[in-house]
Parts: structure tokens; sequence; C-alpha cells
């Protein structure tokens, strides 16, 4: 571990602020140093914690608040908006009471309108594993996941709206422009990778997600912090050497940038983001070794490999089941959170994303099968690895969707009163189901959750409190959280 | 419950406005006898309590490239370098200086800062994200401002007001956040949607001229400073009727000569003069219905000195006539606008509709008369001689938009002598009144008026639009839409110490001046409020906005400000390292009529800015991070600065100022706009990258990398960080690899017998070392010159501010 005392890590910090801190009678670094090696100041409940970064190594790895059950985290972003109605969240009363009107819900517009009447899960339902939770023939493969899974079937989100939805849920805020889960935990945490970025997005075959960079977004945190975004089709940009220059002379150019940069740091001794920015060009070289190696299949087994469908006929499935596997190598080569997605940016109503307003059985008849067997290969490989025992899994949607139909139409609205989340992995129990939404699927009624909880724990889960975890920008002390959420307590091992 | 404990707690810490520093007024301390420049009196004194010394004066060939690279944000040609370097005046870097202040180059690296600060993109944000392809206005305006050395004051009252200040784009600064285009018939989700626009548009404000993290008091009071919810929702007053939007550019100069417009008038006039003559004479049998458009009256010739036009009654309301023309036997030209004009009556209060509007040629609704009476009303005009007349034309509007209040009866009489009316023409000999009545119009005069419509039409601004009568302003319970509280008036934030009026001059309905401005017409409420925020954040006696503004600069200047939270002088804030200096700065900066130059000038005169950037030991280990200024501390180039330092060297930078930016991105017509990096760059992809259209949320793909701010949040400060990522966008993006190629051919060109020379004089401003120019050599000779280019654009001398 890095000295958390270095120049470089003091440098990085906010000197003032400490002052003021300092005024409180203990110096300002010998308290910085308290608060990064242990807890004395855990009895002020509020005081904030913010990771020493050595800005020569900014991905070294940093120590947790307490012991953490997660070492990594996988989340798994469905763009669009997937209805839990017809996937997880089993309602028998919308296939009884099918084609009326939904109780108490005149007058109501959603987000394109005005709905029409209940329509019951377009997927049969079935009882699956020993738990015998009830899941849609929609996601055959996920469904026999069942007894690995943890459902939140009461989360909550604050806009009916993609753009806000997304951005919450991945960033905890609905405005643009706050850092991502990702961000955060790689600026608490670095990596366990010394050549890998500490955050990864995979965006899909198909496209970036609807709210495009801001699920990888760093924003105020320092860029070091963003998510690396690139996929099994599309490389780092800019990783590689350029193919109009031999491998002899882009050598011998860095090398002369080596040692003109060694010449110019012995005139100016001292100063440690000079020597920062030699490590990075030395870190660059290692990943652009790593990470042509980690987009490299060539040694998966064929098995393997058919397992993720990565050959599949289906173009866009075999590019999600390359990105699942490439999810894999990440997260096995230490990258400490790995961000996949399934569903692009909307090229056309529930083109491209699982925003199914108009004809939802015909467009969920395309997207389902992309990320089903895939997703469904990747955690069955990830619990074969073991990979399970310290890998965080979330799978998440933005929003869920109405149990009606919109009116005049055959698909389901927007609907953030009530859907599902799942998770699986380090910390969480298995084959459980948290949470209920009403009769209907429309709204949650039973241990309502809201998003700041689900990060909340995530974060929790990786030894860190979310109510500490901070960093101040623009006359606040930023959390992932803002002021809210709860662990949800109830879910864990 | 967690709630309820820091409401429990927290107002004990609010302080008020006696105690916080930053709430009170700020004052000039005595300059300690220290030094000449009072800037590094302060400094000093501070130095010797910390028993820290200054450093001496940096080396010259350092001092010229770090005062280029901060000021204008563009390193010194070996030639610039050399002048410099060889000029004895003892005064020859305050001549550099002022050269530097009034380069054009300078507010164009300066305006980066601010634009930084007010969070200010070229696109929506959110999900569809597309392009505000007016939007660059206001970022031509700020580099005008700081060029100009607009005072800071007016700078302010400007970006608030500026449209009643005859200073229109710069209200792009409120509307420069984001906006989610996605619209939606639910009314909570609408209602939340303009809660946060209104809501950015008033934590920008009160973070980028007061440092004031006013937005925390959306939802419940302030916890740390004292601002109350009912004071965000009173400065949410002044922004309630602004909504995102562009709108006509006033008092823009219109672009095509007069002539050139009064010409295709002109022809226009003469096409339907020729066509006119085929009118049915006014006495025929039965002629068409009257319509809205454009109703001739083709009369035997007649001598007449008044012409009336009497209206019996209209389709409804007071009838409005566009324009009344008329025609001479002995002239191809309408006489009307040479009479004087009576009429019965002329609707009160409106600029639009007033009776010099019925002859002024100008054509629509906005330059129209409309009658005082219901269906009733005459308008006389009086020729200075009398005139032989053959035909007369009107119509309700001659730009065919309008069709109500149209005169359906109606008669036209002349005079020779006073009183003596004769009838020539009336609606009793047309068709009954045909609601669908219209005029054909030929092609060729359609495409006449397209021509002079687009040469008319002012330029649009992304500088939202105005409601001149805001809608109520309720204060939010919890910050929700839905719960609606009370009535909340335009106000300030009382600890401010300053009075919030909306001052008399601005009440008065009369046209005079406003904040030394002639203005044509009384301001609406909604100007009225913004004026009265602006006047209020502009007051000398705002203890705050002089403070956060020299703070700015500061930080701007030496990488850290004196306050090193610049947008939050609350008291989450830090406190100022140098309390009286800061003081001393923004009295100076007042006293000197809010010239942001000259704090600039003794910034970068002072031996503070001036002195060595080593690191020394000694003082290295009171003070690492440089707060007391004992030595000027390096720092990795800005972005921007770093993109046009690049193409400077290469020779390849353009340097056009102005007007629409280039995209780092290729096009794409999707609704969701797609952002693919550019790999190919020519033209305009030179130009400096303020001028690069900046994208909300999505960094440009060579240099975004390096902190660039996301403008999804105002970024008030950046990071300044160091990546791999970053690294490997400087050895292989496509835009580096031609920079080196262009900066290797320019090296050949210019040196073809001394290259290693040239580039490294280009790059770093100097000649290498002996052991450098033996080792270039080897890499020239076995690689070529494009690679020893390649290296120099990724060396650390290279990407440093010294």
């Amino acid at each position: 571990m890095s000295d958390p005392l270095s120049h470089a890590g003091r440098h990085l910090l906010d000197r003032r602020h400490f002052l003021k801190l300092g005024g409180t009678g203990l110096g300002g670094v010998a308290l910085t140093s308290l608060l990064s090696r242990d807890r004395l100041l855990a009895s002020t409940h509020q005081a904030p914690l913010r990771p020493l970064i050595d800005a020569a190594h900014p991905y070294a790895p940093r120590p947790s608040h307490y012991l953490p059950k997660a070492k990594q985290v996988l989340v798994i972003f469905c763009s669009g908006a997937v209805s839990h109605l017809d996937t997880f969240d089993y309602k028998p009363e919308l296939v009884k009471r099918h084609d009326t009107p939904m109780p108490g819900s005149s007058g109501l517009i959603t987000f394109q309108g005005e709905n029409g009447n209940l329509v019951k899960p377009l997927w049969e339902f079935k009882p699956r594993g020993q738990s015998g939770k009830m899941i849609s023939e929609m996601l055959p493969n996920l469904a026999e996941l069942a007894d690995d899974l943890c459902f939140i079937h009461s989360m909550t989100a604050k806009s009916n709206t993609h753009g806000p939805a997304e951005n919450q849920m991945s960033t905890g805020f609905t405005l643009d422009g706050f850092p991502s889960m990702g961000a955060w935990v790689s600026y608490a945490l670095g990596s366990e990778s010394a050549d890998l970025p500490s955050f990864v997005a995979i965006p899909d075959p198909r496209g970036v997600p609807q709210t495009g960079p801001n699920h990888w977004n760093s924003a105020f945190l320092p860029a070091a912090f963003q998510g690396t975004a690139f996929n099994s089709d599309r490389p780092i940009p800019n990783l590689q050497r350029p193919s109009t220059l031999s491998q002899n002379t882009d050598r011998a150019t860095r090398d002369f940038l080596a040692t003109l940069n060694d010449q110019h740091l012995s005139r100016h001794t001292g100063d440690s983001d000079l020597a920062a920015r030699i490590a990075s060009y030395e870190l660059a070289a290692r990943m652009q070794l790593r990470a042509a190696e980690v987009a490299d299949f060539k040694h998966e087994t064929v098995a393997t490999l058919e397992q993720y469908g990565a050959n599949d006929a289906n173009k866009t499935k075999a590019g999600f089941g390359r990105n699942c596997l490439l999810a894999r190598r990440l997260l096995e080569r230490g990258v400490r959170f790995v961000q996949l997605f399934n569903g692009s940016y909307a090229m056309g109503e529930g083109v491209g994303n699982w925003d199914g307003h108009k004809s939802l059985q015909q467009q969920y008849s395309i997207h389902a099968p992309i990320l089903d067997q895939p997703c469904a290969a990747l955690i069955r490989d990830l619990k074969q690895r073991g990979m399970l025992e310290d890998t965080l899994v979330a799978w998440v949607t933005e929003f869920g969707r109405m149990p009606t139909f919109q009116k005049g139409a055959s698909g389901r609205d927007h609907n953030p009163k009530g859907f599902t989340v799942w998770l699986t992995g380090a910390g969480v129990k298995r084959g459980f189901s948290y949470g209920a939404t009403d009769e209907f699927g429309y709204r949650a009624v039973q241990n309502e959750t809201s998003i700041y909880d689900l990060h909340a724990t995530i974060l929790h889960l990786l030894g860190l409190d979310h109510e500490r975890l901070s960093f101040y920008h623009n006359g606040v002390e930023r959390r992932l959280t803002d002021v809210h959420g709860e662990v949800i307590r109830d879910i864990l091992t | 419950m967690k709630i309820y404990f820091l409401i429990a707690i927290l107002p004990l810490t609010w302080l008020s406005a006696e105690e916080h520093w930053s709430l009170r007024a700020p004052v000039k301390s005595p300059v300690p006898a220290l030094a000449e420049n009072p800037i590094d009196a302060f400094v000093q004194d501070k130095l010797a309590k910390e028993t820290l010394a200054p450093s001496p004066l940096a080396d010259r060939l350092t001092l010229v490239r770090r005062v280029f690279l901060d000021v204008i944000g563009l390193p010194p040609s070996p030639e610039e370098a050399a002048a410099f370097l060889n000029d004895p005046a003892p005064d020859a870097f305050e001549h550099l200086v002022d050269r530097l202040l009034a380069s054009p180059r300078f507010g164009e690296r300066w305006a980066r800062n601010w634009l930084d600060v007010v969070r200010f993109a070229e696109t929506h944000g959110f999900e569809m994200n597309q392009e505000r392809p007016n939007a660059w206005p206001y970022r031509d305006y700020v580099i005008q401002a700081f060029n100009s050395d607009l005072p800071y004051d007016r700078f302010v009252l400007e970006q608030l007001a500026g449209d009643v200040l005859g200073s229109d784009a710069a209200t792009g600064f409120i509307v420069g956040g984001s906006m989610d285009q996605v619209t939606s018939p639910d009314p909570v989700l609408t209602a939340n949607q303009r809660a946060d626009e209104l809501h950015d548009m008033v934590s920008t404000t009160g973070t980028a001229f007061l440092g004031l993290s006013v937005g925390c008091a959306r939802c419940h009071d302030h916890k740390f400073d004292p601002i109350s919810q009912t004071e965000y929702f009173a400065l949410r007053a002044a922004f309630e009727g602004v909504r995102h939007g562009e709108r006509p550019l006033q008092g823009a100069l219109v672009v095509s000569p007069q002539q050139e417009t009064a010409a295709l008038r002109r022809q226009i006039a003469d096409t339907w003069r020729k066509l006119d003559a085929d009118a049915p004479l006014a006495t025929t049998e039965l002629r068409p219905s009257v319509n809205s458009q454009r109703n001739v009256e083709r009369i035997a010739p007649v001598k007449a000195k008044w012409v009336r036009f009497v209206i019996a009654a209209t389709t409804q309301a007071e009838p409005c006539l566009d324009e009344l023309e008329i025609y001479a036997t002995d002239s191809a030209e309408n006489i009307a606008p040479q009479g004087r004009l009576t009429a019965s009556g002329t609707y009160a209060g409106s600029p639009k509709h007033t009776l010099a509007h019925l002859t002024d040629g100008l054509h629509g609704n906005d330059f129209s008369w409309i009658s005082d009476t219901p269906g009733k009303g005459w308008v006389t005009v009086e020729l200075p001689e009398v005139r032989e007349i053959n035909g007369i034309v009107w119509g309700r509007d001659l730009r065919r938009e309008f069709a109500d209040r149209l005169a359906v009866q109606y008669q036209i009489e002349i005079a020779t002598e006073p009183d003596a009316w004769r009838i020539v023409a009336s609606s009793g000999n047309r068709q009954a009144f045909a609601p669908d009545a219209v005029t054909t119009v030929p092609k060729e005069i359609v495409s006449l008026e397209a021509r002079l419509k687009s040469m008319e039409s002012p330029p649009l601004i992304y500088g939202g639009t105005f409601q001149d009568v805001p809608p109520p302003t309720m204060r939010l319970n919890r910050g929700d839409p839905m719960q609606p509280r009370e009535l909340v008036n335009a106000a300030g934030i009382a600890a401010v110490p300053v009075a919030f009026t909306e001052n008399d001059s601005v009440l008065l309905p009369s046209i005079g001046k406003i904040c030394g401005q002639e203005i044509s017409r009384p301001p609406t409420e909604n100007q009225r409020r913004r004026l009265a925020l602006a006047q209020w954040i502009a007051s000398p006696a705002n203890p705050l906005t002089a403070r956060v503004i020299a703070n700015r600069l500061w930080q701007q200047h030496f990488g850290e400000g004196l306050v090193s939270t610049p947008s939050d002088f609350g008291h989450n804030g830090s406190r100022p390292s140098h309390p009286e200096l800061l003081d001393w700065l923004a009295c100076e900066l007042m006293e000197h009529g809010w010239s942001l130059k000259h704090l600039h000038r003794l910034i970068l005169t002072s031996h503070t800015f001036q002195q060595a950037s080593e690191a020394r030991p000694e003082a290295m280990i009171k003070d690492a991070g440089d707060q007391w200024l004992w030595r000027f501390r390096p720092r990795r180039l800005d972005a921007e600065v770093l993109h046009d330092t690049i193409l400077s060297v290469s020779g390849q930078l353009d340097l056009r100022m102005g007007g629409p930016g280039f995209s780092g991105f290729e096009p794409n017509t999707n609704y969701v706009r797609v952002y693919n990096a550019k790999l190919t760059f020519s033209g305009d992809d030179f130009r400096r990258m303020i001028y690069m259209t900046k994208v909300r949320m999505q960094p440009e793909g060579t240099f975004g990398a390096f902190d660039c701010p996301d403008a999804g949040q105002v970024a008030p400060k950046r990071n300044r960080s160091t990546t791999p990522l970053q690294a490997l966008n400087l050895l292989n993006s496509p835009f580096m690899l031609q920079q080196a190629t262009a900066l290797a051919e320019r090296v050949q060109q210019e040196a073809p017998g001394g290259q290693v020379e040239r580039a490294f004089m280009l790059c770093f401003g100097r000649s290498p070392t002996s052991t450098e120019a033996s080792q270039a050599l080897v890499l020239v000779t076995e690689h070529g010159l494009p690679a020893l280019a390649r290296a120099l654009l990724n060396a650390n001398e290279f990407v440093t501010l010294p």
C-alpha cells in the first residue's frame, strides 16, 4: 500500500480544508492519518472519509472502511426499463383481471399519457428451483438460476423518464453531472489489478445506453476514476500503437520520451505531479498489453464460448455474449467495478432497448434472447469459478412498466413506483425475495426501497459507509447517496 | 429521523452576517511595508509569519512561457520569446503583460474559465442531448466582455438582464445548463422538469456570482448558511418567467445592407402592380369577397388630396389594417407614406398597432393599425398635394398570417376639398364575405418574399424566452412541485446586507435610462425582477460579489484560490488563506471601476507570480502545498491550452475568432444524438478549442480525458489528475499523430539543417542540452522526424505551465 502521507497524496487533498479541521486542535495531517488508519472518529457520525490518493498510483488498492463482504462489483444494466410484470414479478391478479380497468386508475396520466385496461403477463410464469420462485418463460435460462438470486421487488425511482432515471440508477442523482457508482467505488478502493483501470463500462453491441457516458462519468471526481468504456467489438480508443508506426519506432520514441522526462524531473525534483505523469506512461504501456490480453478469447474453450452464445447466429446476441465473457475476464483480473450494458440508446421506440411502449411482446421477443443465455452463462460461470464468493452482482434497470397497456397500444408505459432488481454473489441471500408491489404490480407496498438504499447496500458490502464516503464539490460534501439511503439489512447474509 | 436530527442541531451553526467573514464588507487593511506591489507585501507578511522565504525571480525563459500560457493560453513562438529575453528595458515584463492583456487571445483563454463556472454547454444534456446550434453567441459575448474589459458589475447585470441592457446574447448565461428535451403529458414529470430547470438557474446564479450554495435550500432551509427555503424561492421568482429556448437577437445588425432589402421590396411591389392592372374595376358589378391578405381597389383615374377608409363592420372585434397603399397615375410607387394620417381612434397601449404602422411599408401584424372601437373605425391619408390616383390596396395582414379583425363592410372615399367626400369603392359590390377567401400569390412573389424574410430575420440566440408576466412562485414543500405552499415574491437573501428593490427608475413606466442604458420601452415584470436581482448582486455594497471574482482570478493564475472553495464562501467553504489580501483585491477591483484587467495586471506584475517554481526542500517540508505562496507552483496545462498549444507549435492553429463552432464529433441524425469522436481533422478543426462545440456529458476524444468539465454541474475548480488514458490519447490518437507529422514538416521546412534545435525551440522555447541533442539525433536518424515530434508533444516539459 502506498504511504498515506506521501507528498503526492497530500497534494491531491484539499489542504485548506485540513486547516479548518486543524482548528479543532489536531494537526490537519495527523487528523487525516487517523481518519485513514482506523475510525477513531467513528463516533462523530458524519465526519467525511476521503480516501488518500497517490497521484502516481491512482489505481493502487485502498483500504475499505470496515471488513468487506465483496471485493468487486458487476452491475448488469438493462437500458430502456424492463417490464417487471412480464419477467420476475408474478401477479396472478393480473391474469384474473385481464382486460379490466385498474381500480383507482381513472384519469391516470403516465409518461406517454392515458392507459387502457390491465394486461396479464405476456409470458407464462412457472415455479423455479427449490425455492419455487415464479419467473416467466421470457428468460428461461435466467429463470433456472432462481435459487441463486436475491430479488428486490419493491424498488422505486424518482423519475419516469429515461434520462434522469438512468442517471439516478448509475449516479444517485437524476440530474446530469454526478459521479457514477463505479467512479465512487474506484475512488474509494482503487483496483485489485495493477495494470487495468479500476472501473470498466461495457456498452451493448448496439450502442451506448440512453444517457451514454453519464453511467461511467467521474463528473467532479478526478478523471482517473472515470469508467473506461470498451467492449469486445470496440477496444479502448487509442489503446494500441497506430498501425502506421512500427513497433521499433514506437518503442524508440517512448524510450526517448522517458529519458527526456527523467532529465526534466532531475531538474525539477520534488514535483510529484511530474513523477505521476511518468508513472502514467508506464501504466499505459502495461495496460496496452493487459487490455489486449483481456479481450483476447483464444484461450477460452469452445464449450465456454458456446455457453455464452459468443458465436451465435444472432449477431447482437453473440456480441452481448462476448461482452459477458469480457466482463468475467475483467473481474478475474481484479478490475474493481464492471458495468455491463444490455440495450442501447433509442433508435426508435423500443428499438435497441427495453422501452416496450407500443408492441411489447414483439419487441421483447427480440431483446430477451439477446440477454438471457449470455447473462445466465455469465452468472453460472462466475459461480462455478468461485468468483461469486467475493463478487457482488446487481441486475438493474431504470424503472418498471405499467400493469396496463397504453391506450390504443400493445405495450406498457413507464412506471417508477414499483419494479424489480436482483442481486447475487458476495454477501447477499440466495433464493430470496424482498419487498413487494401491490396486487397489480403497480406500486411498491411492502418494504418500499429506493435507489439510494440499493447504492448504500452495495457500498456497505464493499466495506464502505455510504454516509461518510464523500468528496467536496462546490459547497457540498457530496455522497453517492446524497442525504438518503439505508442499507437493506434484510437481504444480507 | 436523521433529518429531524440535523434540523435540530444544525441551525445552531448558522452564522449571522455579523459573524461570518464573507458577509462583512471587505475592508482595505494597511499594506505591510514589505514590498512595492501590495500583493507581494501581503504575501510576504504571511510568509514571514510562517518562517518561509519567497523564491527568487524565475528565469526569463520560464517567465515568458508562464505568462503566455497563463494569460493567452498559447506558448510564445521562439521569436516572441527571444524578443522578451533580449529586451533590456527594466519594465520589459510589464510591457509584455500589457501586450498580452490587450491580445484578443486573452478573452479566448479566460472565457473558458468563466464558462466552466457557469456550466455552459452547447447541447441539451440528458437522454437526447441534441445540439443548441445558436448557443455560441453567449460564448462570443464572454470572450468580448473579457477582451474589452467590460466592468465586472456590468458583466453581472448583462448576464441576468442583457435583454434590457442592449446586450442580448448575455442571457445565454441563464439557460446555459441542461434541459431534458423529452416531453410528456404527465403533469408530475413536466412539473419536475420545470423545477429542475429553474433550480439550475437559481443555483448557478448563487454559486457563480455570490459563491453561495443557494441550491442547498431547495428542499429545506440551508443547513449551514443563512439561506431559508423561502429565500431560495424568492430568487427563483426572478427566473420564473424564463424558459429554455431561442429568441431573435435584438438590436442585431441586419446582416444584409439596407439597399438590398429595399430593392427586394421594390421588386415585390412592382410585380404586384403589374398584376393589379388586371384587377376588376371597383365599379364592376360583382367583385370577389374581401380577404385578410390583400385587396385591390382599381378605380378610374380621379383627383384626390384626401383618401379615407371607413369601416362599418368586421369579422370580430376592432378592425385591423396592416397597410393602406395609394397609387397615382404618374408614379409606380405607393404614395401613401408621403401623406399625413388621422384616424377615428387607435387601440391604446400597444406598440405593435399604432397609426404610423398603417403606411410604414412594413408588413405583418406587428406593424399594423387597430381602431379603438369594436367593428368600426376610419383612417384618412392627407396627401401633400392633389394627385391623380387610380388604385388603393389594403389588407389585414400582408404577410398572410393573421386573419381576424377583418373589415368586411367598408367604403373608400376621396376628396379634393375638406369634407367633400366621394365614394370610389366599397364592399357593396363584393361577394358576401367568404372566410376562406385568399389572394393568389404568384410563385415569383413567394420566392422574393422568402428571400426578403431570410435577409430581415435577426439571428437567433439560445438565450431563453421571456414571459412578460411570470407565473406565480410558490414555496414548494420539500422542494416537491406537487406540494405548493405560500406565494413568494422576488427578493434577495436577507443575510446579504444589500437592499433588494425593484428600484424606482426601473419601475417608472416611462422611457429613459436603466443602468445607464437608453431603453425604448418600459421593462416587463419579468425584466424588472431580473434587473433587481442583478442590481442586488452587482451592488458595491454586496460583500460577496467582488471577493468571489477576485478569488476566481487568483485561482486561475496560481492554480489555487485564496479561498480554496471558489464557489462556496459560506460556512462549509474554507476560510481565506490571506484574508487581508483578498479584501484588498476586492476593494481595489471596485475602486478601479470593476476592471478585471486591472487586477490581472496587479497579479501578473507581482513578484509572487514571477517567482521561481523550484520545490525548495526546506520549504516543501513546511508547506508542500504552497499554501503560503513561497513559490509559483507548476501545473499541468488545462485541456484547452494543451490542444491549442499543440496546434500552435505544429503551425496548424487557425486563429479565426467567433461565430458558430466546430464539432469534435461525427455528424449524426438520430433523435437521441449519438456522439462518435471524429477521427480525421481538417479546416475548422484547427481553431482554438474554445470554438469547439461544447457537448454536455460527452468528453472530446483526445483532450476530454484531461479533466475537461462535463458541464452537467458547475465546475468552479477543475481537477488536475493524471491517468494512463491521457497518455494513450496523447501518444496514439489520430489527432496527435497528424499534429506530430505537421510539426515535423514545419521543422523540416523552417530548419532543414537544424531540425532538432528548431523542434526543441518550438516546443520548449529552448535549445536541447547536448545529451538531449545527441539522443534526439539518433531518434531522428533511425525513426524520422515525426518520431521526435511525437515524443516532444508528450513531454512533461511541454504539458507543464512552468
